[in-house]
């Protein structure tokens, strides 16, 4: 299952070879800071697992870390995609298969449900360090160090960037399965009395959303074995040709299921425009409002409506 | 996004969400000019057609509704324009219940019906131009 997720995610969120490249743009990598890093190499190499340990020690010190540290199965894995991106930072090549593994890194925190802005911060400390064993390191050139060190440092700035376009496809991704979720709930079909259900539909309503309407309604008449339907259309952005063939059509279709349908909300504005464009709404049962739709709905189900007469009201 | 311009308001056309934006700016500029109650729902119910035409068979395309004066009165004009693939047989189109689409066939004729003055230029290959007016009432 979280395999599943996880390649779903992959899909989603995706560096092009030109968004990478811009990426050096912007932090200024050029040809000159190649060898630049490669000085810094064995330095970091010597004491990778040192910086390891001190990222995942600045992360545990803070309270929205925790769930992290309660996965041992996870914290090692993370650790170990730690070290190799250390290694691969100063490693020269930053292409596709460099924003891989920052990727699933990132995949891999987003597991735990680690909010992924903790991460500059570390990162921040981290490339503090590294500065600091760098000029530690200076022997006698401390100035060709510091050169170095920024060379480095720009690596550090190409992930944030990275991070940042990772943040925000996430995010994208997340609304537009939100957006999606509400789409599927904005058309529920509700029993509200024994054989009688009601189908408010609210928002747009495409040729894809109109089948999926359809769907639901004819397996909740079925399931329920329901003989009239309310359908109260208020909610429904914009009422044209095709809106009203797809409403006359699933009115038809639970007719054949034994269920008639009353359409409500259709302003009388609305229905006219209808009628000159052509359309015939013969076939519609229409009543103005929902509450004399279910009105409507009850008596032909045989309920009798009466309204309580209710003193305490009255006296009060 | 539409936008606002010295002619006119440009909404473009490429989903289900900008028909309804399209029928909200023509909406809101029919009743500037002076459009009210049943006519603002004829003007919004005619853009909607050809703005669903557009989507469906052009993908994408704009719209740009204008106010229009002649002859002292005064109206509003709406213009869809789309590079899609264009209507072989304008005739046939504009005939009730014609549909490649297999709907009802009503959106073009229909929307003649709604409004004051419609024209339609269509080229295969090249796409289709949709204007219509509508006026105040004297
Ligand atoms: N913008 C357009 N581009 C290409 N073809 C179009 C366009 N608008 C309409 N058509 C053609 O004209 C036919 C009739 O359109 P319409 O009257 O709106 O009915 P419907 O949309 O139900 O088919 C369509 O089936 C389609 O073949
Ligand atoms: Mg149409």
């Amino acid at each position: 299952m979280a395999d599943l997720d996880f390649s779903a995610h992959r899909q989603a969120v995706h560096l092009t070879d030109e968004d990478i490249a811009r990426h050096k743009r912007f932090v200024g990598l050029e040809a000159a800071d190649l060898p630049r890093i490669a000085a810094v190499r064995p330095i970091v190499m010597e004491r990778v697992d040192e910086l390891t340990t001190m990222f995942f020690d600045f992360l545990r010190g803070l309270d929205v870390a925790t769930p992290l540290f309660r996965r041992g199965d996870l914290l090692d894995e993370a650790k170990r995609m730690k070290r190799e991106h250390l290694i691969a930072m100063v490693g020269g090549v930053y292409d596709r298969a460099y924003v891989e593994l920052q990727l699933e890194l990132g995949l891999l925190y987003s597991k735990v449900g680690l909010d992924t802005r903790v991460f500059p911060g570390a990162f921040y400390h981290l490339m503090n360090t590294v500065g600091a064993i760098v000029m530690a390191n200076a022997g006698d050139d401390p100035q060709k160090a510091f050169q170095n060190f920024m060379a480095v440092k720009k690596i550090g700035f190409l992930d944030i960037g990275l991070m940042i376009d990772i943040m925000a496809a996430e995010r994208e991704q997340t609304i537009s399965i939100q957006q999606e979720a509400i789409r599927e709930l904005s058309t529920p079909v509700l029993q509200i009395r024994d054989g009688l259900l009601i189908l408010p539909i609210i928002g747009t309503l495409d040729s894809f959303r109109a089948k999926q309407l359809t769907d639901s309604l004819l397996r909740a008449i079925r399931a329920n074995r329901a003989k009239m339907v309310v359908m109260d259309i208020t909610g429904v952005a914009a009422v044209d040709s095709r809106v009203a063939n797809h409403l006359i059509q699933t009115v038809a279709a639970s007719r054949l299921m034994g269920a008639t349908v009353i359409v409500t909300g259709l302003s009388g504005d609305v229905a006219q425009a209808l009628v000159s464009l052509g359309v015939d709404l013969g076939t519609l049962n229409t009543v103005g409002d929902l509450q004399g739709g279910l009105e409507l709905a009850e008596r032909r189900l045989g309920y009798r409506i009466a309204r309580q007469a209710d003193s305490s009201l009255e006296t009060a | 996004m539409p936008v606002m311009g010295d002619d006119g308001i440009t909404v473009t056309i490429a989903n289900e969400s900008d028909i309804v934006t399209a029928r909200q700016m023509g909406r809101a500029l029919s009743e500037q000019v002076g459009f009210q109650g049943s006519d603002l729902t004829i003007i919004a119910t005619a853009i909607s057609e050809i703005a669903r035409n557009i989507v469906t068979y052009a993908q994408r395309g704009e719209i740009v509704l204008r106010p229009v004066t002649a002859n002292s009165r005064r109206g509003v004009v709406v213009v869809a324009r789309d590079d899609g693939p264009g209507i072989p047989d304008i005739a046939r189109a504009m005939q009730d219940g014609y549909s490649t689409g297999k709907t009802l066939g009503l959106g073009l004729p229909g929307a003649r019906r709604l409004m004051d003055e419609f024209e339609i230029q269509s080229e295969v290959g090249v796409g289709t131009i949709v204007t219509m007016r509508k006026w105040l009432r004297r």
